[in-house]
């Protein structure tokens, strides 16, 4: 049985002006919980139940509120959803979509009916905004977005595939706090030399980008037994969105059809598909019955697709 | 349906054993205050540049190894875990490639003590539906890089060890084997009962000078009493919870191995259930608290002391940071 989607939303925080580009950046203290609150609330509207009838809740994220425990169990709190489970998914830009695999399992098995899926980050308290490291601060925002997820009999989630290969695990990270660090995972000196900021490989993981976006969106495609001309709406993010741009020419999608996840308000990680696909359904630019197709790739490297109607 | 099923253990616990006395030299302490407490006597320390996934890989190369199972074959790692290795990606990257492995579903779980049984959870519901036929699921923490050492931290710096543990999970069509059934909760609402706060994205600059040279921000915290008292009611209620499931009850049960949190804990959690001691798997003494790597561990050492053996009703269950909780049913 298919999973579908009963609710959507996302929230973003006000834009500001970081190293010449704008960007929506939370105010302290907020942290990814607390951007997924609002969203959270209007999904359980646009489904019409309460927190008491979810099920399960999920949390993508790379930037929990706090290093233990995760989001999700703030999150679990601030939407008032009793005892019920909550587990944070740590799959970086493919996080959303490993989480949205794991929550069509555990729909799919008949273990719950309605899963909550949040998917946040805020990455504006863990970048170098300055000229050291603006050129990557300048991709990132914070922002968060939450589905519901039920079974369904037909429509929704028609395929979903998630890929990682850690053997380029360094060509795009955050080295510290590194536990593997004795006798403490993080000094002053760390702090110093900026060892707490992401760095990334440009042109590996541009190189890398522009040969799997394509390469999965075909395969979740092949999955889903549908050609691209049938797709409705391309959805593509890339901590690089030329890359994004790249990959929707590659696949010979007109721009009328296609959404750059990361141009509108930088990097989202985990966030980045589902605020894009929310933010495309606010505006009108996806109906109801659109079918679309999703795909991220990014650090770890992790990358995957997911075609669905919503 | 199918049921998912262990096809292979496998453990890793680093060399450098730290007793109750070594603790001494470090912090206010006695060996006594500490077993009387919580049953620990000695743990084990990783040595510097070794991480969750570097012990998770040796625990993997074990589990693979009895499973049968060569590590290219797997077609999903996940890695719980509340101590990996570097800030991002994920551990189960650094773990496929200490393994040479790629290509593959890989993400980690944050979900503390319960990380083994969420991890365990989403795995077997992953074969179950037919979306996965090999899982390695490993749990590995390196807590000692992350611990206050001095008396400031006592209380909670004598409970934890490091340690890795890991299993292979494949389909078993027999559905009266296998995993059962499995639970989840958490309680948001005491996060900050036991909790690590910095690096916290919350906070702006989420780490600074301050935090790391003075303050103890950058180490776990407890309000012990607190956690105890949960515990001593959730454990119960969700081993409870997993029998009733599957209709059940204390008397059928086989084996209970609660995650080693606390020796105290696991007695009280026993006599609460009228379950014989030797219907309970306890090795906190030797590790301490490893977190995600308990469940495994203790697995391990109750097979070894044949405390185990096909057909048994075994109880996974595990409570702590989050708080969390959960449990699972397993025919072995």
């Amino acid at each position: 049985m298919p999973a579908t989607i009963l609710g959507l939303a996302h929230g973003l925080p006000p834009e500001v002006e970081v190293v010449g580009v704008r960007r929506p950046i939370a105010a302290d203290p907020v942290g990814p919980s607390d951007l997924a609150l609002d969203p959270g609330r209007r999904v359980l509207e646009q489904a019409s139940i309460t927190a008491a009838d979810v099920d399960f809740i999920i949390f993508a994220t790379m930037t929990p509120d706090v290093t233990f425990p995760g989001a999700a169990c703030y999150f679990q709190d601030k939407l008032g959803c009793g005892t019920i489970g909550a587990m944070d998914i740590r799959g970086q830009c493919a996080g959303f979509l490993m989480s949205l695999l794991v929550a069509e399992s555990f729909l799919d098995a008949g273990v719950y009916r309605r899963i909550v899926l949040a998917a946040g980050e805020v990455h504006s308290s863990g970048l170098d905004y300055s000229e050291r490291g603006a050129r990557v601060a300048a991709l990132y925002g914070d922002g968060a977005a939450v589905t519901m997820l039920g079974p369904a009999a037909t429509g929704g989630v028609a395929a979903v595939v998630c890929h990682t290969d850690g053997r380029l695990h360094d060509g795009f990270w955050i080295e510290y706090p590194a536990s593997r660090q004795h006798p403490v995972r993080v000094t002053v000196d760390d702090l110093r030399a900026g060892r707490h900021f992401p760095k990334l490989d440009f042109d590996l993981v541009a190189r890398f980008g522009r040969e799997r976006l394509p390469a999965v969106v075909g395969e979740v495609l092949t999955r889903a037994r549908i050609a691209i001309e049938q797709i409705d709406h391309l959805i593509l993010s890339h901590v690089l969105p030329e890359v994004g741009d790249d990959a929707a020419r590659t696949l010979g999608v007109p721009p009328s059809r296609f959404i750059n996840a990361t141009a509108a308000h930088g990097h989202l990680t985990a966030a980045s598909l589902p605020v894009a696909l929310s933010e495309a359904r606010t505006v009108g630019r996806i109906g109801a019955g659109d079918r679309v197709c999703l795909a991220a790739c990014g650090a770890g490297f992790a990358w995957g697709a997911a075609v669905l109607t919503l | 349906m199918r049921n998912s099923r262990i096809l292979g253990l496998g453990c890793y616990v680093p060399p450098k054993v730290v007793t109750n006395d070594d603790l001494t030299s470090l912090m206010d302490t006695t060996d006594e205050w500490i077993r009387e407490r919580t049953g620990i006597r000695e743990r084990h320390f990783s040595e510097d540049n070794v991480g969750a996934a570097d012990m998770g890989a040796t625990a993997a190369r074990v589990a693979l190894e009895r499973a049968g199972v060569a590590a290219h074959e797997i077609d999903a790692v996940i890695f719980a875990t509340l101590s990996p290795d570097i800030e991002m990606p994920a551990s189960a990257c650094v773990l496929q490639e200490r393994l040479g492995i790629g290509g593959m579903l890989a993400f980690d779980v944050k979900n503390q003590c319960s990380g083994f049984l969420y991890g365990l959870a989403a795995a077997d519901k992953l074969i179950k539906t037919g979306r996965c036929e090999r899982v390695l699921l490993v749990g590995a923490e390196v807590h000692s890089t992350g611990i206050d050492l001095t008396t400031r931290g006592r209380d909670v710096a004598v409970i934890f060890g490091d340690a890795a543990g890991a299993v292979v999970l494949g389909p078993e069509d027999d559905t009266a084997r296998g995993v059962l059934s499995t639970h989840l909760h958490a309680e948001g609402k005491y996060a900050e009962k036991l909790w690590l706060e910095c690096a916290a994205s919350r906070e702006r600059p989420r780490l600074t000078e301050e935090m790391v040279a003075t303050s103890n921000r950058i180490f776990p915290r407890m309000e012990g009493r607190y956690v105890f008292r949960h515990a001593v009611t959730r454990f119960p209620e969700v081993i409870q919870e997993a029998l009733a499931a599957n209709g059940y009850t204390v008397g059928d049960l086989s084996l209970l191995i609660p995650h080693q949190a606390n020796l105290r804990i696991s007695q009280l959690v026993a006599m609460g259930l009228e379950l014989p001691e030797e219907k309970v798997f306890n090795n906190i003494d030797r590790y301490g608290n490893t977190t995600a790597a308990s469940i495994p561990l203790a697995l391990q050492e109750a097979i070894d002391a044949d405390r185990l053996r096909s057909g048994d009703l075994l109880c996974l269950a595990a409570f702590g940071a989050g708080f969390t909780w959960a449990s699972a049913l397993i025919r072995w």
